[in-house]
């Protein structure tokens, strides 16, 4: 179904009644399951994702069987360097979008994505602080509605932070996408937050990620044709809907841990004392 | 067929496992009796997205998402060359009987998906091809598919183990499966008879493919389930945990139909439907509680079998055994059985533990009853 884009401009309201600077209900769990390193679910809107983070462990000898078939997006050095290696499956379950759909494993844009994920990863963990071993991170699509490799960047970095790997500050990732079409070369066209498949599928957008509170940014994908003109604007309003989503991970790290310390599971330590226990 | 995962056990850790278990009652490594189940969480409906979905975490941490998604499809040479001939409309019959509902075992296509593992490997389409194989045999499945003599639903089932597979996932998986199955809706046939199909879009109002009683909710007929069942010596062990295949000697997976008609026509049913099982346990099938049916047993080659032996005292070298053993001499050694060391099981299932093993799946107040009524609580909203 065409998105019918003309209404915009009348109430400057989009399809799902968001407005232009709005993001999507966000919800997130860490440590979702018990026999995992680190694991989280992720939410934004319907797109629905988990993660199961392994390592940093010994590199077992079946990883290189799987690397070579194409199984896994590998960063951030060899098993034999001195960093830890970052390895990346995702798997998109076939129920996960409207019409069924079975995307095999060796799917170029699944790989592309593993990688992207990757390098974004393991330039923020600190991986020199485990040579000769492997952080295996396993992504599973659950629904998809938009922004999957934003959800999936920021489900990564959750489980991350939830299996202890140090690292410099959260990954997180946000889309952003202009309201015009291409080909209609409006330059007055205002940049959107947090674009859903339909708005996806007509419009350009791009991915971007940033290192924590910081404007640096961690990964830009744009697989779309837009003026060059309009995509400052919607960098800037990606990376500040990376800080929002930042604050939205943060939350949900520091609620868990306060939970955690109330139940008794961790003992309270040096710094808890900060988070306000009530 | 191997179970890939392996214990890192040594033969010491393997003999002791193995005592442990061949004692009557036995003793399990995390204290449970021989036919107690794992505790599990399991929840239902959890992604809107799909006819039917559910999520199970067994204690050990393992966890399977199995999402159901359902189209309509056209089936092959159903009714296309018949209908010209009638003429009028009215000579075409539109109430079809029972007996007409046939399905067809590829309208439902099936995958697993297990991190690590590549979707060709041969443990994923093995896992697959056993909780299809419980699906299918019991006949009446596909023919829940049935909309008309001219299209049908095709139901694709994607089953996703979300953790590493820690232990074998079989139960684990075929529960997921059995859950979101109950819980899978289709929506309700609004047109009559060899129409074109057209539906009801008031989700609300769409049927169950198990359908359940409108007093308690219940459902009268279940979809199988295939439980994971070994024995170590005399002693039958179900839900085995990673440890305990270790040491199996035997490892069956048994998948269990529950049947809602009466047992008197089931009986005849059965024995045609029996598949790896010869006649004489058929009657050990029935029961009349809730009405157990067998529906296939498959032999799990476990991963005892590729364990490396122990050395007897009397034959090491380091507790002073004579290095100049001759090598046919230390072989013989080798292949006798030394209490305490363990050795690889060789052969197959002894035919009265198999008999045994059987028995206990079904007897009333077993095991399975057990899984079924913890499924039956689950709530399926």
């Amino acid at each position: 179904m065409p998105l019918d884009t003309s209404a915009y401009s009348l109430a400057l309201l989009r399809v799902d009644g968001r407005r232009w600077n709005e993001l999507r209900r966000m919800h997130a769990q860490i440590r979702t399951q018990a026999a995992a390193d680190g694991s989280s679910y992720l939410e934004m809107g319907h797109t629905k994702v988990m993660c199961v983070v392994t390592g940093p462990s010994e590199p077992g000898p079946r990883r290189s069987a799987v690397g070579a078939s194409g199984g896994t997006g590998v960063g951030g050095g060899s098993g034999e360097a001195a960093q830890a290696e970052v390895a990346v499956s995702i798997v998109i379950a076939g129920f996960s979008s409207v019409d069924r759909k079975r995307t095999a494993r060796g799917d170029k844009r699944i790989l592309e994505m593993q990688s992207t994920i990757s390098n974004a990863l393991a330039g923020s963990l600190h991986t020199h602080l485990y040579p000769h071993s492997a952080i295996n991170i396993s992504l599973h699509v659950l629904s998809q509605d938009g922004s999957l490799l934003a959800a999936l960047i920021n489900a990564a970095t959750l489980a991350c932070v939830d299996a202890g790997i140090p690292m410099t500050d959260y990954v997180a990732a946000c889309t952003a996408g202009s309201t015009s079409t291409y080909a209609a070369g409006d330059e007055a066209a205002d940049p959107l937050l947090d674009l859903n498949q339909q708005e996806e599928q007509e419009l350009p957008g791009l991915t971007v990620a940033t290192l924590g509170e910081s404007d640096r940014v961690a990964v830009l994908v744009c697989e779309s044709r837009v003026q060059v003109s309009r995509l400052e604007g919607m960098l800037a309003v990606a990376v500040d809907g990376c800080k929002q989503v930042r604050e939205i991970l943060d939350r949900v790290v520091r609620d868990k841990g306060r939970r955690m310390v109330q139940e008794g599971t961790i003992e309270k330590g040096v710094g808890v004392n900060d988070m306000e226990i009530d | 067929m191997a179970s890939t995962q392996h214990a890192l056990l040594s033969p010491a850790e393997l003999a002791y496992l193995h005592a442990a278990l061949s004692l009557t009652p036995p003793i399990r490594p995390d204290g449970r009796s021989p036919a107690q189940f794992r505790p599990l969480v399991a929840e239902t409906g959890i992604l809107p997205g799909t006819n039917g979905s559910a999520r199970i975490c067994f204690a050990d941490g393992t966890e399977a998402i199995v999402g159901v998604k359902a189209e309509v499809e056209r089936t092959r040479g159903g009714y296309e060359g018949e209908i010209v001939e009638g003429g009028g409309a009215e000579e075409v019959v539109t109430d079809v009987n029972d007996e007409e509902k046939k399905g067809e075992s590829d309208w439902v296509e099936m995958t697993v998906e297990i991190p690590g593992l590549r979707d060709d490997d041969a443990t994923t389409a093995f896992l697959g091809a056993m909780i299809s194989e419980a699906l299918l045999a019991d006949g009446g499945f596909s023919r829940r598919l049935w909309i008309n003599r001219r299209f049908h639903w095709k139901l694709y089932l994607d089953i996703l183990l979300i953790s590493p597979p820690l232990s074998y996932p079989l139960p684990l998986l075929s529960l997921t499966t059995h859950l979101a199955l109950l819980a899978t809706r289709l929506p309700r046939l609004k047109s009559e008879g060899d129409e074109d199909p057209f539906f009801d879009d008031d989700w609300a109002a769409a049927r169950y493919l198990y359908p359940r009683n409108k007093k308690d909710g219940k459902t009268t007929a279940r979809p199988p389930v295939t439980l994971l069942v070994m024995a170590v010596g005399n002693n039958i062990i179900f839900d085995p945990a990673k440890e305990e295949l270790a040491v199996a000697d035997v490892a069956l997976a048994v998948s269990i139909g529950e049947d809602a008609t009466t047992a008197a026509t089931a009986t005849g049913d059965d024995a045609s439907l029996m598949m790896d099982v010869d006649s004489t346990t058929a009657a050990a099938a029935i029961t009349s509680a809730r009405n157990l049916r067998l529906l296939s047993i498959r032999t799990i080659d476990p991963p005892s079998r590729l364990t490396p032996s122990g050395v007897p005292n009397a034959t090491n070298t380091a507790y002073g055994a004579a290095t100049t053993q001759k090598q046919p001499e230390a072989r013989t050694a080798e292949a006798e059985a030394v209490e305490g060391v363990w050795r690889a099981p060789r052969g197959g299932a002894k035919p009265l533990v198999m008999a045994a093993l059987v028995h206990k799946v079904l007897e009333k107040g077993g095991i399975a009853d057990e899984v079924l009524d913890a499924l039956h609580a689950v709530d399926l909203g």
